[in-house]
């Protein structure tokens, strides 16, 4: 463990060197909720200027190491045994403006990168979040609840927050409403529309939580399908309120 | 009558012809510097947890001021307490062991009713720790309390899972490295010897010193300056210092990040790899179950926090953990 001026830039954001985009983006995704401003986090122990330090070097190795040309060439100079620069953060907060580098904070990277790297792009950008991809998040965890095939509402909601996702997110990939989702996770079947709407809406749920639909699918929709047909004999049977 | 609740499925693991979990009984200390984190309600979980899965489990309260591990198991009078040990009444720690309703699962309660002096001095303490190692459990879970006095701090660095308890709440949060400050750099004093670093360690304690030191990082280089291997010692001490986390009445998705945060902030800061080990989310029947005066896992184990606590149990009990393998949550 080394301190935050001798650290790479996988070492900022904690991340193992052969660590795929997804895990990168996802290690970036913590690293900048933790590190905000506002983070319950952070202010009882960094203070103002080594927090901001911090911000520093998560965003300059998230540029780096989104960028599959700049990791490359990034990965190469380590390989080669060179070292980050220890005053980067600081030179390159001066250099900090409108949320964007300018191209002057050049030099602080080209000691971290071979003698001639890619030509940069005239300002750099922060490249946007990529939206979350469905299939593609670990499934480890999110199979404890579903590891015996059964899955319910309430399984739902925790694979869900296991993976640090809320409802519109989801919904914001799946385009599917946050109502659905929601009655899906409080398993107001009664509300849902037909079977074979409710089976793509729980397949897209379960991929963006990394579920493997095919071992979950089956138990949730014989609940929703038991629930229906329950819902069905009553009505036959007249036994709904208002229809007596 | 109470409901009968089929126990968790005991771990398919070798524990029985395991030399490790043989020996002794894995010590897992939990604190976490504020009061009214849920400490209490998390010892009483775990521990309830563990039984039901057919594990021997003690739980020792060793809470300064505010003892009340007895209630929260259901256990009116106990027989026998810390305080008989404190007070050299009774020097067998197996003496002090109680009986609580839920099979496997026994007490060594707290030192309610002894306004003298809480805790052991350091001989006995030392003592006590023995003596817990002796008994015949294979886990003792020890609530420490609020604070971090040394006493408290002590039985956290003695354990094998040191956990620390917190809420997303700003002053939770805050205590919580206070806690691991203070245990941060009792590790340091107790490893490194030598008067010279140890004058530096303890003038590293008051953030505002003269020496300019403000991070563990800081106090490294300063050892490193004054003798090189202490400064190596210091390294592999930090190496060794794995905290546990536990993130308790969380809300939302939100806030379950916490606990990644956390995690990180102490690899920054202390450079020390801690482990997100679970969070428990907030539930009404938790509630329900402390003013019942029974572990929710026993009295409600369906209910989503008996979910969460069983799994944090689940993973205190795998072998591979208790061969040093980590079990953090999946970001």
């Amino acid at each position: 463990m080394r301190p935050l001026a001798e650290q790479d830039h996988y070492e900022v954001l904690e991340v193992p060197r052969e660590a795929s985009f997804e895990d990168v983006e996802r290690a970036y995704r913590v690293a900048q909720a933790a590190y905000a401003e506002d983070s319950v986090a952070l202010y009882s122990v960094f203070g103002g200027e080594d927090a901001q330090a911090l911000r520093d070097r998560i965003e300059l190795a998230w540029s780096v190491l989104s960028d599959v040309e700049r990791r490359r060439a990034y990965d190469a100079m380590l390989s080669q045994g060179g070292t980050p620069p220890a005053a980067a953060p600081v030179a390159l907060r001066e250099r900090f403006r409108d949320g964007g580098f300018e191209e002057e904070a050049r030099p602080i990277a080209i000691t971290m990168e071979p003698a001639k790297p890619p030509p940069p792009p005239a300002r750099y950008e922060k490249p946007p979040l990529r939206p979350l991809a469905a299939p593609v998040l670990e499934p480890v965890d999110a199979h404890e609840d579903v590891s015996s095939g059964e899955l319910d509402g309430a399984a739902l909601r925790r694979a869900r927050q296991r993976r640090g996702l809320e409802l519109e997110q989801i919904a914001n990939v799946t385009k599917i409403s946050p109502m659905y989702l929601r009655y899906l996770e409080d398993e107001r079947f009664e509300d849902l529309p037909a079977a074979v709407y409710v089976r793509g809406f729980v397949v897209s749920y379960l991929r963006c939580c990394g579920i493997d639909p095919a071992t979950a699918l089956p138990s949730f929709m014989a609940r929703y399908e038991a629930v229906r047909a329950a819902g069905r004999s009553g009505r036959t049977a007249g036994r709904l309120p208002g229809r007596v | 009558m109470r409901e009968e609740i089929p126990l968790s499925p005991v771990p398919a693991s070798d524990a029985a012809l395991d030399p490790v979990l043989r020996s002794r009984p894995r010590l897992v200390a939990v604190g976490g510097g504020k009061g009214g984190v849920g400490k209490t309600f998390v010892v009483a979980n775990l521990a309830a947890a563990l039984a039901r899965a057919g594990h021997p489990v003690v739980v020792v309260d060793a809470d300064l001021d505010g003892a009340n591990l007895h209630t929260a198991l259901g256990v009116a009078s106990p027989r026998a307490t810390l305080a008989d040990y404190v007070a050299q009444r009774e020097d067998d720690v197996g003496k002090l062991v109680s009986d609580t309703a839920i099979p496997n699962l026994r007490l060594i309660a707290g030192t309610q009713g002894n306004l003298g002096e809480a805790q052991p001095d350091p001989a006995r303490r030392e003592r006590l720790l023995e003596g817990l190692a002796r008994l015949p459990a294979r886990f003792v879970l020890v609530d420490l309390g609020a604070g971090h006095q040394p006493a408290l701090v002590d039985y956290f660095l003695a354990a094998d899972d040191g956990i620390v308890v917190l809420t997303p709440e700003p002053t939770s949060v805050e205590n919580a490295y206070g806690f691991l400050r203070a245990a941060f750099y009792r590790r340091m004093h107790d490893v490194l010897l030598q008067p010279a670093v140890r004058k530096v360690i303890a003038e590293a304690m008051d953030q505002r010193n003269e020496r300019g030191i403000r991070t563990p990082f800081d106090l490294q280089r300063e050892v490193q300056a004054i003798d090189p291997g202490a400064g190596a010692a210091f390294v592999a001490a930090v190496a060794r210092f794995r905290p546990s986390l536990i993130v308790n009445e969380v809300r939302t998705a939100e806030e379950i990040k916490l606990g990644f945060a956390v995690r990180s902030v102490c690899r920054k800061y202390f450079g020390v790899d801690a482990e997100y080990l679970g969070y428990v989310n907030h539930d009404d029947a938790a509630r329900r179950s402390v003013l019942a005066r029974r572990p929710l896992v026993e009295l409600t184990p369906g209910s989503d926090a008996s979910i969460y606590l069983e799994r944090i149990a689940r993973k205190l009990a795998d072998p591979g953990r208790l061969h040093g393998q980590a079990t953090d949550v999946s970001a």
